[in-house]
């Protein structure tokens, strides 16, 4: 019986020494936003959701905020926009499922980068899938492509 | 039971005083970062206990006067709006701060100047700030989305600044918002931020070859099972998550219903997220780490209409038992799991038939094995309810997943399990009634799946190894039936193509088919047999398994399944048990 104990022990010891507050948040707004356009200063364009950022006065791109359902829990992610509409960055800002975090693997978000509103954006087809994080992979695809037609469309 | 009482409770007064300590540090430190924490949290999170009321007030101070400042942004616009109206001169009252509407209009995308660029802060999370759970940027948000035509919409040829606005609706999370992934079944918003109620089922339906009626094809039918998977993100960082399951269309004691399945809690656990590199799984009833298909069994996950062969008796999935563990993330694409477990038992008989001792039922009742060369481990799993596990023996499990970075569409795995016994209490042999004695098992498993990128290709392939510490000790090798015996180990192998191709765009969705074949082989009696039985194995134990068909996803939640199946013995005279099958599943 005291094979329980010797297991439990180290997990008892990790959670009264448990890091910080959302230790799951891999970013704030605020990093994300210095990551992809480093150096810039942010205008908020829509509360909470979009950012225009600027550097001496010239329009660097879209900084928009967005969260999608993984399997069960939400993702928060980011993705960054330039003026022509093509995805300079996303990022993974916080994840909380326990399976499925794959998804924040950087050479999977880098496969969003350049991509624009007439891109598939598809699971399977641009987009890799990813084996265990299937549901995540996809809606994230889902959640990139919906921002770009929110920004692409515009004006049309 | 006293003890173990004892030994608890030496154990909490030991670890109780540095414990108490650690935790009146970490919530002092918890104190002290919760500002900074929140400072740059999302919107909708609740507030935490350790945010004290000052910040909260100030927070809410805060709050309010981002709301005033937007108001009145929002009035002066609107003003300007009707001057320009007013005067019939397009573009001349952009904000003070944007750029000259001329040059937004020549922009491909049509960007015009935004109303509150001039005055909003560049410290942008600020909105972001106020954690809670509505704060007025979402609410701005939820406004704009309501009545998207609030700001009149100039009619001259020069867009002005609202052409230019964002109208990305509200986030999903606790406020209604437009999002197409409901936490409710994917139809509905969760009335609780943090609840999320998801499902998986597959039906099953066609024809199949009997072996117990001599191999005859019978034609039928099975509400296989439906899944609930209720998750609740209790905080951020401390998870609720359980299954939910109802097989065979569930259970009833009524002749008129007619049901002879299952309600079972499959998995319920509750997380412990701490940092990406541990995390704890409090004890629950878990799936065992090994191999693909038993952590991930939903059946969008493979294409075949029963679960891929090594998962029906050499794994027995679903595997599942009282157990915890530790989990996370070591670098980019590889992560671990190590997990206790109530141990397996080499007990396949009736639960009914469990003496209140929690012993085998004594000689010379007999009893079915847990372990044999005809069914591998299908039966092997131990019971996770009311203490009755048969026996005192906890099990390891360890499971290191990698996706390689450099390999774009590649995952493996490698795990293994181990328990030092698998007898039951009170386990015999039939012929003397003798005692069985201890019997270890470990169990190896390594698989990979590899779509191949920017193709339609994707392979898989596993092979899983058993062996067993004792097999003198197994009961399928002293039951007196000499042809269900048990070698020092089993082993299994299979390998799977599959291509993957788009079917265009069908009623509002698009489909993919994926035509594929797997063969499997499995060997379940190996040599080295020790016991009281006659060993004369039939063959039986040697199959090959042929199984070919499509899946078709109509949306990647959905699959219609078809597949036909061979099964090769090396028993001559075992009837046939070929199948030809036709599944629907969905997981959402």
């Amino acid at each position: 019986m005291t094979r329980w104990i010797r297991w439990s022990a180290p997990a008892a010891l990790a959670i009264s020494i448990s890091a910080p507050a959302h230790a799951v948040q891999y970013l704030s707004i605020a990093q994300a936003q210095r990551q992809a356009f480093p150096g810039a200063t942010f205008a908020e364009v829509q509360g909470g959701r979009v950012w225009k950022a600027e550097s001496g006065g010239r329009l660097l791109g879209y900084f928009v905020f967005d969260r999608v359902i993984g399997k069960h829990l939400y993702i928060d992610y980011a993705v960054s926009v330039d003026p022509s509409g093509r995805v300079r960055r996303v990022d993974i800002l916080e994840y909380r499922e326990s399976y499925g975090g794959e998804v924040r693997s950087p050479s999977w978000l880098a496969q969003f980068v350049g991509k624009t509103a007439g891109s598939a954006l598809a699971v399977g087809q641009d987009i890799r899938n990813i084996s265990g994080a299937t549901l995540s992979s996809e809606h994230i695809a889902q959640g990139v492509k919906r921002i770009l037609l929110a920004y692409g469309g515009r004006g049309r | 039971m006293s003890g173990l009482l004892n030994v608890n409770a030496r154990a909490r007064r030991r670890a109780s005083r540095p414990a108490l300590a650690r935790l009146l540090l970490g919530t002092t430190i918890l104190g002290v970062s919760a500002g900074a924490a929140h400072a740059i949290d999302d919107p909708s999170k609740p507030l935490t206990t350790t945010e004290r009321p000052a910040e909260q007030a100030s927070s809410a101070t805060e709050q309010m006067l981002r709301r005033m400042q937007m108001m009145e942004q929002r009035i002066q616009m609107l003003e300007a709006q009707l001057k320009q109206k007013q005067q019939g001169t397009p573009s001349a009252a952009a904000p003070a701060g944007a750029p000259p509407a001329g040059k937004s209009a020549a922009s491909p995308f049509k960007l015009g100047p935004l109303p509150s660029a001039g005055t909003a802060p560049a410290g942008a999370s600020a909105p972001a700030t106020a954690a809670g759970g509505a704060p007025a940027p979402a609410d701005a948000a939820t406004q704009a989305a309501a009545n998207p035509q609030t700001p009149p919409r100039p009619e001259g040829p020069t867009p002005t600044a609202q052409t230019a606005l964002w109208h990305l609706p509200p986030l999903p999370g606790g406020q209604p918002g437009v999002s197409s992934d409901k936490p409710l079944l994917g139809v509905a918003d969760s009335p609780v931020p943090g609840l999320s109620i998801g499902a998986y089922g597959e039906i099953h339906f066609g024809a199949q070859q009997n072996p117990a009626a001599g191999g005859q094809w019978q034609a039928g039918f099975d509400a296989r099972r439906v899944v609930l998977l209720p998750t609740y993100a209790i905080t951020p960082n401390i998870i609720f998550n359980a299954e939910i399951e109802f097989e065979h269309g569930g259970s009833a004691f009524d002749a008129d219903d007619k049901l002879h399945g299952t309600a079972e809690i499959e998995q319920v656990w509750i997380d412990f997220k701490m940092v990406d590199q541990f995390n704890w799984r409090a004890p629950g009833v878990d799936l065992i780490p090994i191999g693909y298909i038993n952590q991930h069994h939903e059946p969008t996950q493979f294409y075949s209409v029963r679960r891929p062969e090594l998962y029906l008796g050499l794994i027995p999935s679903t595997w599942k038992a009282g157990a915890s563990s530790f989990y996370g993330t070591i670098a980019d694409g590889l992560s671990y799991q190590v997990q206790a477990s109530m141990s397996l038992e080499d007990f396949g008989d009736n639960f009914d038939v469990r003496t209140d001792a929690n012993t085998v039922p004594p000689f010379p009742a007999g009893y079915a094995p847990g372990i044999s060369g005809t069914d591998a481990l299908a039966f092997a799993q131990a019971p996770i309810g009311d203490f009755r596990q048969l026996n005192n023996a906890v099990a390891i499990a360890g499971k290191l997943d990698f996706s390689p970075p450099f390999m774009p569409g590649f995952a493996g795995s490698v795990s293994a399990y181990y328990t030092p016994n698998t007898t039951p209490r009170g386990a015999y042999d039939q012929v003397f009634g003798n005692p069985l004695g201890q019997s270890s098992l470990a169990m190896f498993d390594t698989e990979f799946r590899y779509r191949i990128p920017d193709t339609g290709w994707e392979l898989r392939g596993e092979v899983v190894r058993v062996t067993f510490g004792n097999p003198a000790n197994l009961r399928a090798n002293n039951d007196s039936d000499p042809f269900n015996n048990v070698g020092k180990t089993m082993w299994g192998t299979s390998g799977e193509v599959a291509y993957h191709f788009p079917l265009g765009t069908f009623i509002g969705s698009s489909w993919e088919a994926v035509p594929f074949f797997r063969y499997t082989y499995q060997n379940l009696q190996m040599s080295g047999f020790a016991g009281t039985d006659l060993n004369s194995p039939t063959g039986f134990g040697e199959q090959r398994f042929y199984t070919a068909g499509f899946a078709i996803f109509p949306t990647p939640q959905v699959v219609l399944k078809a597949s036909y199946q061979r099964i090769k013995t090396n028993d001559p005279v075992a009837p046939g048990a070929d199948s030809v099958l036709g599944g629907v599943g969905f997981f959402f």
